[in-house]
Order: C-alpha cells, then structure tokens, then sequence
C-alpha cells in the first residue's frame, strides 16, 4: 500500500504518514511510538505556523470543526487520534519545551510554541524597531506600548493575535537583556522598549 | 422322608465355598460318605462329599452333582449319634431332625430372596448386603430390626405342598414367595394359613377349620375369590408319624471321627441361632414376650449408635497403628541418614590423607554416587565425576529419544516416519511433555527434567529444534523457520505484499493457532519489526467497543523521512 502525501484545502501539504493507519494508533513499542510523536510533533507545529495556532486542547480530537480538523483527522483512511493518544502527544511536546500548558496547572490545553519564545521576542523587537522607524515623527524612541498596540496593530503584523501570556514571555525575555521595560499605565500595563544595549 | 422335607437341592458342580453364606464357615469335608435316609439307605445319594459349616450340612453328589446334592440346615438336628461301624459296616453318624416344616418354608423361602437380593431397611434406611444367612439376612444389620417384607406366615402352604414333590419344591417355594410380596404390597391373600397346623382357611373365617386356632385377620378388603393352590393336606405330611426322622451318614473310607468333632463343635455354637431373631419374631408373632428372647442392644436407637461407636473406635486404633508404624519408620530413616554422613565423612578422611594426586578407589566413588541416588547426598560431598558423567549420558539420551518423538524415527528406506513436529513447525512445550510421556507410557519424565532435556536437544536434532519462551510465559520448541527473526522477516515481507492483516488472517496464513500467533507477533512488534492499525481510531464505524480490532502493518515509522509540508 503505497503512501502518498495530500495538500489539504488550505493548501497544507499532508505527509504521507499521515495517510498510514497505524500513526493514529499509539504503538505499545516504545521505540515505534517515539518515532511516531516525533512526527506527530513536527505535523502539529508545521501546521501551527501555517495557520498561525496557538492554542491545542485535548478535545480537538474530539470536534470535528476545531482548526485542528485537518491534520487530527484523516477521513481518506478513516481514522481520528483518540485523545488519550493526543494528551500523551502534548505532554511530550511540553516537556521538549515545545509547548506549554496554559493555563497553567492543567493538561487540557496547550499554547504551542511553533516559534520559541525566545524567536517571539526577537520577532517583537524587530517589529517596535521598524514601527519606531516608520512613525518615528508619531512616537519619540523609549515609546511606551499598550499589550493591545502589539496584538492589534493599525497595520498588519506579524504579532498579530498572539496570545498575551506568549507575549508576556516574550517581554520577559526581552526584559532579561535589557531591551524592554515592564510598566504600569492608567489602563493596564506596558512596555517600554529601550534601544539595544551597545 | 425325612430328606425330602428337611432338605433344599443345591447345584452340586459349585464349588462349595461358593455356596456358603458371607457369614458363614467350613468347618470339615468327608468324601466317600453314603446318606441313610431313616433307616434305609436312600439310593441317589450313596457316593458324595459331606461338608459341615457354621450353619449347614452340605452333600454334594460325586456322580449326579447337579440334581442330587441338597443342603439340611443344622437347626433342625435335634440330637446326634455315633456308631464307629463293626466288620463291614461303615462308621455311621445319625442325625435326628425336628422341626416345623412351615419354618423350613420361610426359611427357604427368605433364604432363596436374601441370598441374591440387598434389601433397604425401612427404619434406617440401612442398604443391606446380600449374601447372608437366612437368620442373619432377616435383621437390619445396622439397626437390628426385622425386615417387614419378609414372607409372613401365610406361605406355610407352600412347605405342604413342599413335601408332596422334591423337585418341585423350589419353584413352589419361589411362588409362595412372589405371592407373599404381592400381598405385602397390596394384593390381598385369597387365604388365610392357620399359624398352628397350616390348612388354608377361607379368608372369612375367623378360627381354624381344623384345629381352631384363631386365625390372624387380613388387613384390608377380603377376597372370596377360591385359591387355586391345593387346600388339602399332603398324604406325605403325617402318613406315618412313627418313623425315624433322622438321616445318616455313612463313612464309607473313615474321617468319621474328626467329621463327627465338627458336627458336634457347630451344632453345640449354634452359629444360626445367634442372629435368629427373625425366626423367633416370626414363630411368635402373637405372643406378647417375643421381644425377651432377642439379643440386647441389637434394636433401635441405642443399636445404631453402638454400632457407629465400635466403628469409630475400630478406625481410631487402625489409625494410631499406623502412626506408630510410621513413626518407627522415622526413627530408621533418621539412623540411615546418620550412617550416610559417617560413612562419608569416612571417605572424605580417606581421601584428604591419601593426597589428592591418587584418584579415589573405585568403591569410594561408587558409594558416593550410590548415596546420592538414594538422596543421601551429604553438603560436603563433591559431586564426582562418574555422576556428572552419568547425568549427562542420561539427559542426552533422554534429549535423543525426545528427537525421535518430535521428528519421527527413520525408516529403513530413509523415509521418516510420524513425529509430533512432522507437519508442525513450531509446537508449545506442554503438548510436547505431553506427547512425549504419552510416548513414553511408563517411568514418566517430571517436568524439571524435561527442561533440562531441552539444552540437550539441538544436538539430536535435524533441521535443528530450539525452545524459546514468549513474555507472556508460553514455551514452545521450533524449528528454524520459526526463530523470531525468520518469522519476523517472513511477516514483514507478507505484510509488504498483501497489504494489512488481522491476527487471524496471518494465523490462517502461518496454519497456526491464533493464540500461538498471537504471542509471535507480540514478540515481532516487541522487536520493532511491526506496527498496529487499532480501528478503535475509526472517525466512523470503529469505537472502543465492540468490533474494534488491530490490524497489523509493517513498520511504517521505521526510516521514515518528512515529506510534508517545510516551514
């Protein structure tokens, strides 16, 4: 039975593992089935970034119209990852630093790190440099930004519906080299971003 | 005459331990006797064997054995006489008989039902055995009460007719019998017998015709329907009330004396009377003291419970004998192991003194290994090496035989005939010990020695037969097609052909038991060698529940590179 890769409807290309049975069934060999949670891994995140998720909860396997719909179900071969299989998947990826349970303190739901914290922070950054340089007339540098004015630009973005808690963690991280500056403002919080540091 | 009414024709060609009753005992035998019946010498029966026992007189006919042997029971010897013989007469032993020829009916009669039949006492509940003599068949041998189904007197007409015709009196016996349990249960006698002198009474009457004795009333309806038997007295019963009644015995070739001691010896312990409670209850059915004469303790309750006391305690005295016996067995065994330890501690001095360059003696060595068959075997003891030597040779020998029933044994043209394994690749360990003990029939090999065999059997075998255990526990032994890996491969390369398969359409494909395949793949998926398909993650048609079954694929994740979408 030759496998064969699929390009769903929002133009995402499907592996062709994905159209093998036995990846939507956990594999009692420990061997296999690391093998098989990598590639489910590598599938979420691709996917993740391609429709730009965020969030994974245990019971998109369930619904049959979550966003998830395209790569936790494969109706060609009949066949969904059961949620059992799905929650032993996201613990993985937590644990590998690729997701992270949010809210914390429980295992249902996932905010998936298709870029690193880390890489958010370095996107950010870039970001407020090149809006400063845009609208530099608008906003003196050491401009202080709402959490709002990241997450919904006038413009487009490439932070565009990010979820707060990974911006907050993209802060942080930038706080701790000395390129943002966490505040309070009358109307919440927010970030004062300071040149790089020579 | 008098042989006639006292005595029942038995079958002479039975051996005569055969015809005595389970309680009864040969006392003495005489061949060459002559019977005198009365004072004539009655002629069918001058050349026989007499036997006496506890309860009978037997003479078993030398030439007409079957006709014309009869038994007298010694109940009714009344007094004996000896007459040691002068010049040619014989030495004689006269017995002189009494008794009722109505008691001789219901004693043949119960006789004849007893000794071939078990009875189920209607007190107890007691299954009687059969076999016993008439007196002692009467009682319940556990609560001492007479059997009710017993003839009642009324088959005293038959013992009349009795004694009109010998050869007919058994049959006549066996009529009055099945007249008797028919009337007891339920048919009404068409007569009554007077308890007193026999004659059969209309059933109306309330007194003898005859003698006016009262008659015992019929229970239930009265029948007037006419008896069909005959009423009248026989002519033989009292014709002639003055002669001899006595029958002799004639010691044609002597043993007279000691045969005589015998007689006396039985007639004097009155073994018959000792269970005769039956005959006593029914002689004297009407009178009130019947009760007096019989043996204490026999009768309810108390006799029950006696009778289950002496059993218990019978038991409880076989039962420390034997314990004692073991015991005193312990006590040996202990001093033969003490001996054990002497004499090898013994040979160890030996040995260390004489410098370990000279080898043991050969009797030293053929102790040891004596004492370790026998399971003596002391700690200290090395093992030696002619008992290394002859465990292996035993083990391989076991191992080559165990070939032979595996593969089967080579014919003289080549060919290799039958074997377990013949048409089986792969076969688990029990059918194996199983097939192999079956072969074997006799000195069964224990399973721990079965497995030490199976080392020893890739060397006696061709194509050579290795065990594996599964992790479930299943052993099975296995040819080389069978080894995980060449199943492995096998599989995976069917897998590859004709696409994904059930645990049961690979079973079908191997011609091995579904179980037996399942443990194999379990152990290739354990390998790596596959994957499974679990339909439980259907979107449609599949579940958890029912119908959810795993098909198995060939390890698609194995070397697998991404070929979907890049970032």
């Amino acid at each position: 039975m030759a496998l064969s890769t699929h390009t769903t409807p929002s133009g995402f290309l499907l592996p062709s593992i994905h159209s093998a049975p036995p990846f939507f069934t956990e594999q009692p060999n420990p061997t296999t089935q690391s093998t098989a949670t990598e590639q489910w891994i590598r599938l979420i995140l691709t996917y993740a970034r391609h429709k730009k998720l965020f969030n994974l909860r245990v019971e998109d396997a369930e619904i049959a119209e979550s966003d998830w719909e395209e790569i936790l179900r494969n109706e060609r071969i009949n066949r969904r990852i059961l949620p059992n299989h799905l929650s032993n998947i996201i613990a993985t990826m937590v644990s590998k630093n690729l997701a992270a349970y949010e809210p914390p303190k429980q295992a249902r739901s996932v905010l998936v790190f298709w870029r690193l914290p880390e890489e958010w922070a370095e996107v950010l950054y870039d970001w407020v440099r090149l809006y400063q340089l845009v609208s530099c007339f608008h906003w003196p540098l050491n401009t202080i930004l709402t959490f709002y004015d990241i997450t919904d630009p006038p413009s487009g973005s490439p932070l565009g519906n990010i979820p707060v808690p990974l911006l907050r963690r993209a802060i942080v991280i930038l706080g701790k080299t000395g390129r943002s500056q966490t505040i309070a403002i009358t109307d919440g919080e927010g970030v004062r971003f300071l040149p790089r540091a020579k | 005459m008098s042989l006639r009414r006292y005595t029942r024709a038995v079958d002479g060609t039975i051996p005569i331990q055969a015809l005595l009753y389970n309680d009864e005992e040969l006392l003495a035998s005489q061949d060459s006797v002559g019977i005198y019946d009365g004072s004539q010498k009655a002629p069918d029966h001058q050349n026989g064997v007499v036997h006496v026992t506890t309860h009978r007189l037997f003479f078993l006919n030398t030439h007409k054995a079957h006709s014309k042997s009869f038994e007298l029971s010694l109940s009714f010897i009344i007094q004996t006489e000896y007459y040691a013989g002068l010049f040619k007469s014989s030495a004689k032993v006269t017995c002189h008989l009494s008794g009722d020829p109505i008691d001789l009916g219901s004693i043949e009669g119960g006789a004849a039902h007893a000794q071939f039949d078990s009875w189920e006492c209607e007190v107890c509940a007691y299954r009687n055995p059969p076999g016993l003599s008439p007196a002692a068949a009467r009682i319940c041998a556990l609560c001492g009460v007479p059997r009710t189904a017993l003839p009642p007197p009324t088959t005293s007409v038959s013992s009349s007719h009795l004694s009109s015709s010998l050869p007919t009196s058994t049959l006549s016996s066996s009529t009055s019998l099945t007249s008797a349990s028919r009337s007891s249960s339920g048919h009404k006698p068409t007569s009554i017998a007077c308890p007193a002198c026999t004659f059969l009474n209309h059933p109306s009457l309330r007194s003898c015709e005859i003698c006016s004795t009262e008659l015992p009333q019929p229970r239930g309806e009265l029948r007037s329907a006419p008896s069909s038997r005959p009423i009248t007295p026989d002519p033989d019963d009292d014709d002639d009330p003055s002669s001899l009644k006595a029958i002799k015995i004639s010691f044609r070739k002597g043993g007279d004396k000691s045969f005589y001691a015998a007689l006396k010896r039985s007639l004097k312990s009155k073994a018959w009377e000792n269970n005769a409670l039956g005959t006593n209850l029914s002689r004297d059915a009407n009178s009130p003291d019947s009760g007096i004469g019989n043996p204490v303790g026999r009768t309810g309750i108390s006799g029950i419970l006696r009778t289950v006391e002496s059993s218990t305690k019978g038991r409880e005295t076989d039962m420390k004998d034997a314990l004692q016996d073991l015991e005193a067995l312990m006590v040996k065994a202990k001093d033969m192991v003490k001996l054990a330890a002497e004499l090898n501690e013994k040979l160890t001095a030996v040995s260390a003194s004489n410098h370990s360059a000279t080898p043991e003696p050969e009797e030293a060595t053929f102790i040891r290994s004596s004492l370790s068959q026998l399971g003596l075997q002391m700690t200290n003891t090395p093992v030696t090496l002619d008992m290394m030597k002859d465990e292996r040779r035993w083990y391989d020998e076991l191992a080559r035989e165990l070939a032979r029933v595996l593969q089967g044994q080579p014919a003289n043209d080549g060919s290799i005939t039958g074997g377990m394994m013949k048409d089986r690749g792969i076969i688990a360990l029990d059918e194996v010990w199983g097939g192999w003990n079956r072969a074997r029939g006799v000195a069964l090999i224990p399973p721990s020695t079965f497995l030490q065999v199976l080392p020893h059997l890739s060397a006696h075998t061709d194509p050579i037969i290795c065990h594996q255990a599964f992790a479930s526990g299943l052993n099975v032994l296995h040819t080389p097609p069978y080894t995980p890996a060449a199943f492995g491969a096998r599989l995976y390369g069917f897998l590859m052909m004709n696409g994904a398969k059930t645990t049961v359409e690979i079973s079908a494909e191997e011609n091995l038991t579904v179980a037996l395949v399942t443990e194999m793949l379990d152990a290739v998926e354990r390998d790596g060698g596959i994957c499974r398909d679990d339909s439980a993650a259907a979107i449609a048609g599949g579940g958890s529940g029912t119908g959810s079954e795993v098909r198995w694929w060939g390890n698609v994740f194995h070397g697998y590179m991404w070929d979907g979408q890049e970032v």
